[in-house]
């Protein structure tokens, strides 16, 4: 437990340091969008969290870090739960 | 490069995201059941806290060219962590997540982007194991880690042109030099960064290199 909030408190100062620093220039692939003019669809699906900005959060650096935390801590706990299913404890030798 | 769902246009982008649905879940499967098979110990820390990492760093855009920004994928970094199996299925929780909660990347365009980041992140496993076959000098391990990365986003990229290309007038003649052009540049960031990343972790803690060992062992993966 203790390195997983260890991790924890080390990606939120990853991203306290990063987040401001982050381009917000469209990536290479809007680019392309953009550029060649291409015949945009509607999508059904813009996520609870569109964009990495949680809505009736103003500040957009805490917006977008919140929202940055948040993801990491999910990613994290699932990523764990996918560890402990497919390495079985008989197999895994010493358990950490 | 993560494809959003307004760009799988017609029946032609919309058959191709569904035949990419199928295929990427499919080698997914396969990579589920050689994972399960490959890891005696468990690597139930390391893949949490890389693939968390992971998620964190692909939210940091660097800027490249002309108001263009790119950022890490981070497949070639997790398949040389923990192998090409567990790296596909790290990559699969990222996606998920950024897919489902951020709405980056697609839900219908989601196959196409298990396969361009996450197989093609942990296949890039491969190029370095081929290029490293020689040689197992650090020096060029870490050159191999910079060339394979490297080409984990331009083959991406350029499998990313085809899935978009019906959404574009002038189609792939179109999207591939674009794609090529901008991707080629985005390439050398996450060759620079995944190359930091390793070597540092082979420099501060070589035992947690799960995937180098599996390249060490020379086993039949």
């Amino acid at each position: 437990m203790k390195k997983y909030i260890a991790a924890m408190v080390l990606l939120i100062v990853f991203l306290v340091i990063f987040v401001p620093l982050a381009s917000s220039n469209p990536d290479g692939l809007e680019k392309v969008a953009q550029n060649f003019g291409a015949n945009e669809q509607e999508t059904m699906w813009t996520g609870l969290i569109t964009d990495y900005s949680i809505p009736f959060i103003h500040n957009s650096y805490v917006s977008t870090l919140l929202a940055g935390i948040f993801g990491t801590t999910m990613v994290l706990i699932f990523a764990f739960l996918l560890g402990k299913i497919l390495v079985p404890k008989k197999q895994s030798g010493k358990t950490p | 490069m993560h494809i959003p769902d307004g760009l799988i246009a017609n029946n032609m982008g919309f058959s191709t995201a569904i035949i990419m649905w199928i295929i990427s879940v499919s080698i997914l499967a396969l990579s589920w059941r050689r994972a399960k098979s490959t890891y005696t110990r468990s690597i139930t820390a390391l893949l949490a806290i890389s693939s968390a990492f992971v998620f964190a760093a692909q939210m940091i855009n660097f800027p490249i060219i002309f108001g263009t920004s790119g950022h890490l994928v981070g497949g070639t970094f997790l398949a040389v962590l923990l192998g090409p199996y567990a790296a596909m299925l790290s990559m699969t929780i990222v996606l998920s997540m950024q897919a489902l909660f951020f709405g980056d990347g697609g839900i219908v365009a989601f196959g196409m982007n298990l396969f361009n980041m996450a197989i093609i992140g942990g296949l890039s496993f491969y190029l370095i194991k081929l290029l490293t076959r020689k040689s197992n000098s650090d020096k060029w391990f870490a050159s191999s880690v910079f060339i394979s990365s490297w080409a984990s986003v331009m083959i991406g990229a350029t499998i990313a042109s085809f899935e978009v290309a019906p959404a574009f007038s002038g189609g792939i003649a179109v999207t591939l030099p674009a794609m090529l052009f901008f991707h080629a540049i985005i390439g050398l960031g996450e060759g620079a960064i995944t190359t930091l990343l390793v070597t540092s972790v082979q420099r501060f803690n070589p035992a947690i290199m799960g995937g180098l060992t599996l390249l060490k062992e020379r086993r039949n993966l």
